[in-house]
């Protein structure tokens, strides 16, 4: 594969995928500009090994993964310094305040940021990368099983949180 | 509301959320990252380069686990300790901060200069070492220390495995006027699902070469 010909592949790659990659790093970390950051890194490897990464079956959940793994390492950084909370333990209020400058409505940032890390990440892949059950499980090296278990835990507490909002916008 | 049309919502209130990076920036930064890696390869002398890609089984027996431990402090991403015979053995995680490394060698007293691969000091000018001598002033040696996992996402093991270089430094050795030049990265690759386990790969690379001291450079 020439080089121009690898650039452009890695260009249209980037072009149907960063933004949802980008969502779904958002929906793991809840902070729009550490995920861009995170994402771009993650982008800025995969162009780097983009001989190897353009042959993964799931390119985009490999930029996610590296994503997310950059997190940890930024994590650990962070760690040493200043103690911080789990990003899946913030309460509501916090959470909605931390996506006030986002676009996405505050109430389902909260709601998703009320989740377990594990769920999340399992929402992530399912809803934003569309990765099926089998696919998921390798990336987050979990079994089958425990994806369905967690999407179906994420959406029920999703539904229990969300629902009475959106039945109160409804006018009686 | 059934479950379909309630990811189909959640999914769709995340339409404003667009990447503001556009793809030559990352092309750019890309380009870079590679002629990085390539620097061992272009460097000649300077750059006597220490590549290493390491896959190790995340989910250790716990035996190996309990027959390993470390104290908290080794977790600092370096650490420098002058020993009896001189020497100067520097234990590099990540080198997350060069600036404090190189101020550490300096006050041991080796004139240093460490950076980010990419980033090396334009001030300093390369002394010819043969391998052997760069071998004796700056030998390497690699271990893999059981580190313990530290935080969220709580998808990792109880215990993974970093690749840590080792490197003694013998000042003793340096050839009047000179100093040592290090320039490293270290990256921890995605988990790769093989074996019936999790395997970490950690990427590390470092530089090693001699320069001519000078305040520019070395302090």
């Amino acid at each position: 594969m020439g080089v121009r010909t690898q650039r452009l592949d890695f260009a249209e790659f980037y072009r149907r995928s960063a933004d949802n990659c980008l969502r779904a790093v958002l929906v793991s970390v809840g902070d729009r500009d550490m995920a861009q950051d995170l994402v771009d890194e993650a982008f800025t490897r995969a162009f780097a090994s983009w001989r190897t990464v353009g042959r993964h079956p799931a390119p985009s959940a490999w930029v996610v993964r590296t994503a997310l793994n950059a997190n940890i390492s930024w994590w650990r950084r962070r760690r040493r310094e200043v103690p911080v909370p789990d990003p899946g333990m913030v309460a509501g209020p916090a959470a909605a305040g931390a996506a006030a400058d986002s676009p996405v409505d505050p109430t389902i940032m909260a709601a998703l940021m009320r989740l377990p890390t594990r769920q999340r990440q399992v929402v992530a892949l399912r809803l934003f990368l569309d990765l099926d059950t089998a696919r998921t499980a390798e990336v987050l090296g979990i079994a089958p099983s425990t994806v369905k278990a967690h999407l179906a835990r994420a959406i029920a507490s999703l539904r229990d949180d969300l629902m009475p909002e959106r039945q109160q916008e409804i006018p009686s | 509301m059934n479950d379909e049309e309630l990811t189909t919502m959640v999914r769709e209130s995340f339409a404003g959320v667009r990447t503001t990076t556009p793809a030559e920036q990352i092309v750019s930064r890309g380009r870079t990252a590679r002629a990085r890696r390539r620097i061992p390869a272009l460097a000649g002398a300077l750059a006597v380069a220490a590549a290493v890609a390491l896959a190790v089984t995340s989910l250790l027996p716990g035996t190996h686990q309990a027959a390993s431990p470390r104290p908290a402090a080794q977790l600092a991403a370096w650490t420098v300790t002058r020993q009896a015979d001189g020497t100067i053995r520097v234990t590099i995680r990540e080198l997350r901060n060069p600036a404090g490394l190189q101020g550490k060698l300096r006050a041991d007293g080796v004139p240093a200069s460490v950076t980010l691969i990419g980033h090396q000091n334009p001030s300093c000018q390369r002394y010819p070492a043969s391998p052997g001598l760069l071998q004796r002033v700056i030998a390497r040696t690699f271990e893999v220390l059981p580190t313990p996992h530290q935080g969220p996402p709580a998808n990792m093991p109880d215990r993974a495995l970093s690749l840590v270089l080792v490197m003694l430094i013998d000042p003793s050795a340096l050839p009047s006027g000179t100093g040592v030049q290090l320039a490293t990265t270290f990256t921890l690759l995605p988990p790769v699902v093989a074996n019936g386990g999790v395997e970490n790969v950690a990427h590390g690379l470092v530089e090693r070469g001699l320069v001519y001291a000078s305040a520019q450079c070395t302090g």
